[in-house]
């Protein structure tokens, strides 16, 4: 099961997840001084002196790291006192939007940069092409809270095209159409922020591809077989600059959570971004480590399942049977 | 079904200057012709290829014709041209490890062009790729595999099967054999003549020269861009006319010519093309060489001219000023000011008698300007004369002899000491050519002092860069001293270097080695074969030992009693010897053979000479003395009733 | 071949731009002293001011100089930044050469390690420990490297492997130099580039961090920064302070992003060949 892969070894992802589980799980014991106090300090929660206890044992009387194994396993991930529910709740409750943001712009964006990268590069010297890379290299300059804020500043608080905050309108008893178009225009702010910042790297990052394709051997070859122009274009170039853009991202992946956390954020969307962040600021420690680890293993998965792709997409370095 | 190239001009354009990649060229291919296109890297024939195609960079600037019956390609539409693309004309490319795209299996990839452009099903295309593939000798699972796991000379049949797959009309093979090993090589040929025989065309485009003779019709030889001369395929290696393509016969390692590889001097250089806006206004274009570095280190300020002048070896000073056309004659092309290979030397009808006896009956010799021939023969067989009376030491009986068309008798009349310093002489025995009272410096310069016009820096310089040819000391120390100081191997370098000092065009060699010893001999024969190469010489090379001349002849003759009899290119003496004597050197004690004394005994004029030891002869030879004639492979002669081949 | 290089980085536009970016940047931090009039943690002012002659930029909610801030905030930013980069810099630069001199077993340990660290996710790591342990932004720098060194490892290595297979090494050591004399005279010139590359990728990397941490208020409240500042403003959107406490953090956010960012592809550019004609 020799792979030759770009990237790390299956067993790395492996290991890599079970550090973070036991560092997760060695965490909070490693607290200097008490860990419960030092929980919801800065928060407007009280604990009663029963809650005190009961968070206490949890923490340092079921020992054992197999225990932790099980209790994550079980979806037993503990309670927010802060949030009054259980943090499992919490997670998956928040999972959706964040999926919905992260998805559509992540998505939207590789494919837009995509046919955009590969258009561009195959008018290679011309104004379009220069310009596009110009303008594209001075968007990626522009980290994704300038973007998000000026956005929010500009469409939602100046103009009030877009609301401001949140995932629909709280309250709002819509369904169907309605509510999907509710949903559609809380996420339109969001989503732009994300598309711009995911788009230029993606673009050129295809482009750049597709300009070292464009000089290969094969290239002639199709030219010369008398194939359609397009045919000869996308089947054969730039499906090989397909898998540079998968490597890439891959390894941006970590990178990438972390402007979507602040987005959300300054948007107030209700994904897991939000939720961390208000974690962070009731200093709900619990909560703190079950999003985390979650969102880990989640890249983690990601990961995994990006490097299974890249052995589908080129043959040069599937397992070897 | 004609492909007709007329004029075609190709000039790759950038900021600085612009490459002429093709000029004029003229070629037409038709149904069932093979023509390969031969040259080194750098002469534009993969810029012919893809311009066929329409495949060149936008960069490229093209002029000129390139038709497919009248369908004018050069000026078709980008749809029509890439319909006809693989269909009608289709194209192996250079290097084809990477001409496969690598994430599609190859069988998807033959069978593409029929899917795409034919509209055949996925099914009945795979099928038929299969077929193709395998009728190339591949293994049937093999369309299965990705490119990269194949080998090289498995991907060329993939590839080659890809090429074929739609029976174009018109195929265009680059470089098919390079780095392919002879069962692979074989191959090639095979799907060659297979296509031939279907009435395909094909254009090979090659530096593989046995490749050229041996499947195509005709030879196209392109230098810089220029057609220099256009032949028969199979007289690439016999009978080249132009000095370039047997410069290049020479330096290919062709099996069957048992030749060390010869080179050719000078430098490789692109051409390019400068725009000069004169004082007047007007914009000149001038033809520049550039040298292998890109750098401008050698300059042509005329633009005429021929393009292999600083590399050829029998150059006037005429070829470097006048635009030469290329001239035609049934069949054949050539591009040479002075009409092909020139004669330097011919000897007719030499004869010579000392004493009553005959040493030279008449005996013709023909030496052309840059080769190598080798007069082989026993002692007593008249070789030394011949050539002595070639260097103009020893006067013939009767017969004329010729010097670069010019009367070689009445020239030693009028102006020998001119004559003199064209034509240098090594003998056999270094010990007994020099004076011993004479140092290395004074046998040297010796030469030069007699021809009375150098001054003394001149001489000195002149010394000085013969002993650096011959690779000897150039110390003041190694000057003073005295052959009786010096080896054998030594002093034969000097005699050479002594020989050489004056430039001369024609260096006669008698025996130069064989009184040297064996670890010696070697190195002297490969120098005086470097200097060859490097000078540009002609050279007359009289041995015994066929075996020598096998090593470096290009043309040999074979000489018995004082007769000629055989003679021609030195691959296919050594081949196909028509006369038995010549068997005889060959295979050193042949069968058939009596032993015997030479012939040379007085009187014997009558029958062969070689009636005594001939296993093969009959009545005819004992008394009637065989006239020289033509044996049916053109510049190959022999004197004998019965040749063997 | 250096000089060359440092030729064409000299005329490539994208250099150009953001090595003028930052030289405006750290000109003008480094003018502070001249410029700054006020202590960035005094609280003594009149919350909410507007821009005036004595602050420039207003005052914020807690009484603070935003200007001030602005420059505390961007000090520290480009801090953390270098910092990182350096540290990361070191140990990845030292796990490469090591592991491409020496081979075997070092090298084997040394790759499985990156390949863990490379799949861990840094960013999940550094918030963990910044909300559990609150630790300075100095230990946080120094977590971060240590997290972030695997690809200047791998690419570091990759280079040496290369360069050590080249003749001009063996003929060093055959004229009897040491590995020490042959690392720092013929293989450290070559990797200068890769230094560089690394170097200020990964101070992007971190300035970035550093931002989005205190813009989520996992670092130290007291300490300046231009995402908790940004944060903050964000807080107080209904009033007017878009021009003068939004967008400044905002804009020299961006331009701080921006400078580093085409400083780093202008470096990748001229000195990977393999990216060389493509740009």
């Amino acid at each position: 099961m020799r792979r030759t892969g770009p990237g790390p070894h299956i067993l790395a992802y492996a290991l890599a997840a079970l550090v973070m589980v036991y560092a997760s799980y060695l965490l909070p014991r490693m607290l200097p001084g008490d860990f419960v106090s030092a929980m919801y300090s800065s928060s407007h929660v009280t604990l009663s002196a029963a809650q005190e206890q009961e968070l206490r044992s949890y923490y340092t009387g079921r020992d054992g790291f197999v225990w932790y194994l099980k209790d994550l396993v079980t979806f037993e991930w503990g309670y927010s006192y802060a949030f009054l529910s259980p943090i499992s709740r919490l997670i998956l409750q928040a999972l959706p939007w964040t999926l919905l943001l992260m998805g559509s712009a992540h998505i939207l964006s590789m494919v837009a940069g995509f046919f955009a990268g590969v258009e561009a590069a195959w008018r290679r010297g011309s104004t379009t092409e220069k310009s596009g890379v110009g303008l594209m290299t001075v968007l990626q300059g522009i980290p994704e809270i300038g973007t998000g804020v000026i956005l929010l500043m500009v469409f939602a608080f100046y103009l009030g095209w877009f609301p401001a905050a949140g995932g629909e309108t709280a309250y709002a008893e819509f369904s169907g159409l309605e509510r999907a178009t509710d949903i559609l225009k809380h996420l339109a702010l969001p989503f732009t922020t994300l598309f711009l910042a995911y788009l230029p790297g993606n673009f050129l990052l295809t482009r750049a591809g597709m300009a070292m394709i464009l000089k290969k051997q094969y290239l002639e070859t199709a030219r010369a077989k008398g194939l359609p122009p397009m045919r000869v274009r996308y089947a054969h170039a730039a499906r090989n600059a397909l898998l540079p853009m998968v490597t890439r991202f891959g390894l941006r992946i970590a990178f990438m959570v972390t402007g979507a956390l602040i987005i959300e954020t300054i948007y107030s969307y209700p994904g897991l971004g939000t939720l961390l962040f208000n974690a962070i600021s009731q200093r709900d420690l619990p909560l703190v480590q079950g999003i985390v680890l979650f969102s880990s293993l989640a890249i983690l998965l990601i990961n995994l399942a990006l490097e299974s792709a890249y052995g589908f997409l080129d043959p040069r370095v599937r397992y070897a049977s | 079904m004609n492909l007709t190239i007329k004029n075609l001009r190709v000039t790759y354009v950038s900021n600085e200057h612009r490459l002429l990649a093709l000029d004029r060229v003229n070629l037409e291919l038709t149904p069932g012709k093979v023509i390969a296109l031969v040259g080194e890297s750098g002469s534009g024939k993969t810029t012919l290829g893809k311009a066929v195609m329409g495949l060149l960079p936008d960069y490229a600037r093209v002029k000129g014709s390139v038709s497919l019956e009248s369908l004018e390609l050069l000026s078709l539409p980008a749809p029509e041209m890439n319909k006809l693309r693989w269909s009608r004309i289709s194209m192996l490319f250079q290097n084809g490890a990477e001409s496969l795209n690598p994430v599609y299996r190859i069988l998807d990839q033959v069978a593409e062009p029929l899917i795409q452009k034919q509209g055949f099903s996925r099914k009945d295309a795979g099928l038929q790729a299969q077929k193709a593939l395998e009728q190339t000798g591949l293994d049937p699972g093999l369309g299965s595999r990705f490119p990269h796991e194949v080998s090289g000379g498995e991907m060329q049949r993939c590839l080659l099967a890809m090429a074929l797959i739609m029976s174009p009309e018109i195929i265009i093979l680059d470089e098919p054999t390079a780095s392919l090993d002879a069962m692979n090589k074989t191959l090639i040929r095979q799907v060659i003549l297979g296509a031939k025989n279907k009435g395909q065309a094909v254009l090979v485009i090659t530096h593989d020269l046995d490749l050229a003779r041996d499947t195509a019709d005709e030879a196209v030889v392109l230098y810089l861009g220029q057609v220099m001369e256009v032949l028969p395929a199979v007289e690439l290696f016999l009978a080249p006319r132009h000095p370039y393509t047997l410069a290049l016969a020479r330096s290919y390692p062709a099996l069957d010519t048992h030749r060390d590889l010869g080179g050719i001097r000078g430098d490789a250089f692109y051409r390019t093309v400068h725009r000069h806006r004169e004082e007047n206004g007007n914009i000149r274009f001038h033809s520049h060489l550039i040298g292998p570095d890109q750098e401008h280190e050698h300059c042509h300020a005329t633009p005429g001219g021929c393009l292999f002048v600083d590399r050829c070896t029998q150059a006037l000073p005429e070829c470097r000023e006048k635009e030469i056309a290329i001239q035609e004659t049934d069949g054949y092309e050539l591009r040479c000011l002075r009409g092909g290979i020139a004669t330097l030397l011919r000897l007719k009808s030499i004869s010579k008698s000392y004493a009553g006896k005959t040493a030279l009956h008449p005996v013709d010799l023909e030496l052309k300007a840059g080769e190598i021939f080798c007069l082989v023969g026993e002692s007593g067989s008249g070789k030394t004369t011949l050539a002595m009376i070639g260097a103009a030491l020893l006067k013939q009986d009767s017969g004329s002899r010729i010097y670069s068309n010019r009367n070689m008798d009445q020239w030693i009349r009028q102006d020998y000491l001119s004559l003199a310093g064209k034509i240098g002489l090594v003998h056999q025995h270094p010990a007994q050519a020099v004076s011993h009272r004479f140092s290395v410096f004074e046998i040297i310069s010796e030469p030069l002092k007699i021809q009375g016009y150098y001054s003394r820096q001149e001489i000195l310089e002149k010394v000085l860069s013969a002993l650096k040819d011959v690779h000897l000391s150039t110390e003041p120390e190694f000057l003073s001293r005295y052959p009786h100081e010096l080896n054998m191997g030594a002093l034969q370098r000097i005699c050479i270097a002594r020989a050489l000092v004056t430039g001369p065009s024609l260096l006669i060699a008698d025996e130069p080695t064989s009184s040297l010893d064996p670890s010696v001999q070697a190195k002297v024969l490969k120098m005086i074969l470097d200097l060859q190469i490097e000078k540009g010489l002609t050279m007359l090379f009289v041995t015994h030992d066929i075996g020598l001349a096998r090593k470096i002849g290009d043309r040999m003759g074979v000489m018995l009693a004082g007769r000629m009899v055989e003679s021609g290119p030195a691959a296919q003496i050594l081949n196909k010897s028509a006369h038995p004597y010549t068997r005889l050197l060959i295979n050193g004690s042949g069968s058939q053979v009596h032993d015997g004394p030479v012939s040379l005994k007085a009187g014997r004029d009558r029958g062969c000479p070689f009636v005594s030891r001939c296993g093969w002869k009959r009545d005819l030879c004992v008394n009637d003395n065989p006239e020289t004639r033509q044996t049916s492979q053109g510049d190959h002669f022999v004197r004998c009733h019965f040749p063997l081949n | 071949m250096h000089l060359n290089a440092a030729k064409r980085l000299a005329r490539d536009p994208w250099f150009i731009a953001g090595a003028g970016i930052s030289g405006l940047i750290i000109l003008f931090l480094a003018s502070s002293p001249l410029l700054v009039v006020h202590d960035p943690h005094d609280m003594d002012f009149i919350p909410f001011s507007p821009p005036s002659a004595e602050h420039w930029l207003g005052v914020n909610d807690g009484g603070m100089d935003i200007f001030s801030e602005l420059m505390a905030g961007m000090k520290n930013t480009l801090h953390f930044g270098l910092l990182t980069g350096l540290v990361c810099l070191i140990i990845g630069a030292c796990a490469g050469l090591f592991s491409a001199w020496f081979r075997g077993i070092p090298d084997l340990i040394i790759m499985r390690l990156s390949d863990v660290f490379l799949a861990v996710p840094a960013v999940m790591v550094l918030i963990l420990v910044a909300a559990f342990f609150r630790p300075s932004p100095f230990y946080l720098a120094l977590v971060l490297a240590a997290l972030s060194w695997p690809t200047i490892a791998k690419v570091i290595r990759a280079q040496t492997l290369v360069v050590k297979a080249g003749m001009h090494i063996h003929s060093s050591r055959q004229m009897g130099a040491s590995g020490l004399y042959v690392i720092r005279r013929h293989l450290m010139p070559e990797l200068y580039p890769l230094y560089l590359i690394g170097f200020v990728s990964k101070a992007r990397m971190a300035m970035f961090m550093e931002v989005s941490l205190s813009f989520l208020g996992l670092l130290d409240p007291g300490r300046k920064s231009l995402g908790m500042m940004i944060n903050y403003a964000l807080r107080y959107y209904y009033l007017d302070i878009w021009w003068s406490w939004l967008l400044p953090p905002v804009i020299c956010l961006t331009l701080l992003i921006m400078g580093v960012t085409f400083l780093a592809l202008s470096l990748e550019k001229i000195f990977d060949p393999r990216l060389k004609e493509i740009m």
